[in-house]
């Protein structure tokens, strides 16, 4: 009995784990990348979409995981749809009411979550295929991972296009802004090298 | 019979689905609705008490004020008086969208309850190009040099874009707008946005009663 | 003449200002991912511009008739989520059936592009510039998918000969597309302000 509470103990922390760096979304599985690039000019909204990405894939991994008994092979995209559709909705109205400037400058890719490959692809792989403790482990991995790499990027670009970072001032006043990171310029071209940074890590660690 | 029973026997938990999922967002919808309303009033009368600034309430002086836009197109606006402390009227704003450098330019602008001087603008959305065409947004209150300084007590006529390469700005007539350096056409569309709605919602205001006939101009 | 005017305008300002690669930084999964040979390239692309102006009006259609103003205008992420899907569906089943030499050329890529976020995506910028007639619609959702088409046989031909370039091993696949991407998002920059958009 101890023997397999371990395991499963082990169990879970791996797959905590793997959401944050093995299996990082965005940075080794290259998921959801859209809302990465398009949210990242500043770490304020980088945060909330974070926050939403965790809400709808906490939602959508329970739910899924609870039918995942009763869910027929080929109408099962049409379900995973729904479900996903239906909590994007919910947090998109939160967003809404409690935060409508964030709401605003988030603007259409909030409902883009819908379509953000993370969450129908944990679905499939990961909820549909295990029990709910397991999935909401994974779904708060996964999250937490695309969350930190959001904030990550937007950090970047948001100190080097204006010098500060959740709006303190955290650049000297002689620093130059490079107004180009704000710009679609300065987001593909970090989620670049960032990719390629996270590349020569993992295969240092690798050799 | 059987067809039937087939497809439901398949599709059950898709319907039982799409009916509590229905259900669930109809809730929340209804739960929030009212403050989603609120916050969209609110953010419109924040605006507008920034540019005016003894005003209390607003209330919809004229609707659809209709301003014929570029092609062909009608564009349409609605008119917005400020209530004062004494319930006298503090002055009129209204929300003007017009073509920038890169995109749609949304700015509130505000006049004097004689719709004789402008109070300014302030910028709802635009897109313009970061550093060069953003400047039309700056509204620095330690600084009067911004951009949207130089509309705060211009007369409501038809205002005039001119380019001066001189550090300091010459005593120029208070209808002339001098362009941000680097960002001539941003410029240039927010003069034309004044110019396009000014006249017609004077016309319309004058119309209704709401100001004076002005005619001993 | 004046509504030609309109809609050949809003054609080249969302196939090349307004980029939906480049600018609003939708579909980029697929960019990455198929962009590695100009036919397979060309193939999604032409997958996209078909899916997605049959999308673009469907939806268009059912938010202006149905949706807007109604009780069940909060449904509309769900509606046109499954109205994408479904009718995604139905063409590559179509399409499977009845023109099997065009299925050889995109039909593969058909069930991938359900969760394109660019399809769902020009849906909903649809909605939100609040376009109001049906051809501007038809218009613009073709105009995307062929900016898309562009944006991707573009990258394909860069790639081809980045293959035989001597790349970094930790640059080499995404990194340097994504760094590629962002050169050319640069280059598609100069040509904002080319139409004053209305």
């Amino acid at each position: 009995m101890a023997n397999s509470s371990e395991s499963r103990t082990e169990l879970y922390g791996q797959t905590f784990i793997a959401g944050l760096w093995r299996e990082n979304p965005v940075f080794r599985l290259l998921l959801g990348m859209c809302p990465t690039l398009a949210v990242t000019a500043a770490v304020k909204p980088a945060l909330t979409m974070g926050c939403c990405v965790i809400f709808v894939l906490l939602c959508s991994n329970i739910i899924v995981s609870l039918m995942r008994n009763l869910l027929k092979p080929h109408l099962r995209i049409l379900m995973f749809a729904l479900t996903i559709s239906t909590f994007v909705t919910i947090a998109d109205l939160f967003l809404k009411a409690f935060q409508p400037r964030m709401s605003e400058v988030l603007g259409p890719y909030v409902p883009l979550i819908i379509v953000n490959c993370i969450i129908i692809c944990r679905a499939e792989a990961c909820a549909s295929k295990n029990t709910l403790f397991v999935s909401i482990i994974d779904a708060i991995g996964m999250g937490l991972g695309f969350t930190l790499t959001l904030c990550v990027l937007a950090g970047i670009r948001e100190l080097l296009s204006t010098g500060k970072i959740f709006e303190l001032q955290i650049m000297p006043d002689a620093f130059v802004p490079w107004a180009a990171m704000s710009m679609p310029v300065g987001a593909f071209i970090t989620l670049g090298l960032l990719l390629a940074l996270v590349n020569a890590l993992t295969k240092r660690q690798k050799t | 019979m059987s067809k039937i029973k087939y497809f439901i026997q398949q599709s059950w938990l898709l319907i039982v689905a799409s009916f509590c999922f229905g259900l669930l967002i109809a809730v929340t919808n209804a739960a929030l609705s009212p403050r989603i309303q609120q916050n969209e009033k609110d953010k419109l009368n924040n605006l507008m008490r920034s540019l005016i600034s003894d005003a209390n309430d607003f209330q919809i002086a004229i609707e659809q004020v209709e301003i014929p836009a570029e092609k062909g197109r009608v564009q349409t606006t609605d008119v917005y008086k400020a209530l004062g402390d004494d319930g006298r009227c503090a002055g009129f704003a209204f929300i003007a969208v017009g073509s920038g450098f890169a995109d749609k330019i949304k700015l509130v602008i505000a006049v004097d309850g004689k719709c004789e001087k402008f109070f300014g603008f302030k910028v709802l959305s635009s897109n313009e190009t970061p550093g060069f065409g953003s400047k039309i947004a700056d509204d620095d209150p330690e600084s009067d040099e911004d951009f949207a300084d130089q509309f705060k007590a211009a007369p409501a006529q038809a205002l005039e874009l001119i380019k001066t390469s001189k550090i300091e700005i010459i005593k120029k007539i208070d209808s002339q707008i001098v362009a941000i350096s680097g960002a001539t056409v941003s410029s240039d569309a927010v003069v034309k946005i004044f110019n396009t709605y000014t006249d017609k919602i004077r016309e319309q205001l004058r119309q209704k009663g709401l100001i004076g006939s002005g005619k001993q101009q | 003449m004046d509504t030609l005017n309109i809609l050949l305008l809003g054609f080249i300002s969302i196939v090349i200002i307004n980029n939906l690669v480049f600018t609003k930084f939708l579909g980029i999964c697929p960019y990455l991912g198929v962009s590695g040979r100009i036919d397979m390239a060309f193939g999604m692309g032409l997958a996209v511009t078909f899916v997605v102006t049959l999308s673009g009006t469907l939806t268009w259609l059912i938010d202006h008739l149905v949706l807007m103003g109604t009780a069940f205008e909060v449904t509309r992420y769900v509606c046109f989520i499954l109205v994408i899907a479904g009718a995604v569906q139905l063409v590559e089943m179509y399409v499977r059936k009845f023109f099997p030499t065009l299925y050889e050329s995109f039909g593969i890529f058909l069930p991938l592009i359900t969760t394109n976020c660019a399809i769902l995506g020009l849906c909903l910028f649809i909605n939100l510039w609040g376009i109001d007639n049906l051809l501007e619609a038809v218009v613009l959702s073709f105009g995307a998918g062929i900016g898309f088409t562009m944006a991707i046989c573009i990258m394909a031909g860069i790639r081809e000969n980045l293959n035989l370039a001597d790349v970094p091993q930790c640059l080499k696949g995404a990194p340097i597309t994504l760094i590629t991407a962002g050169i050319l998002a640069l280059a598609f920059m100069g040509f904002a302000g080319m139409i004053s958009s209305s």
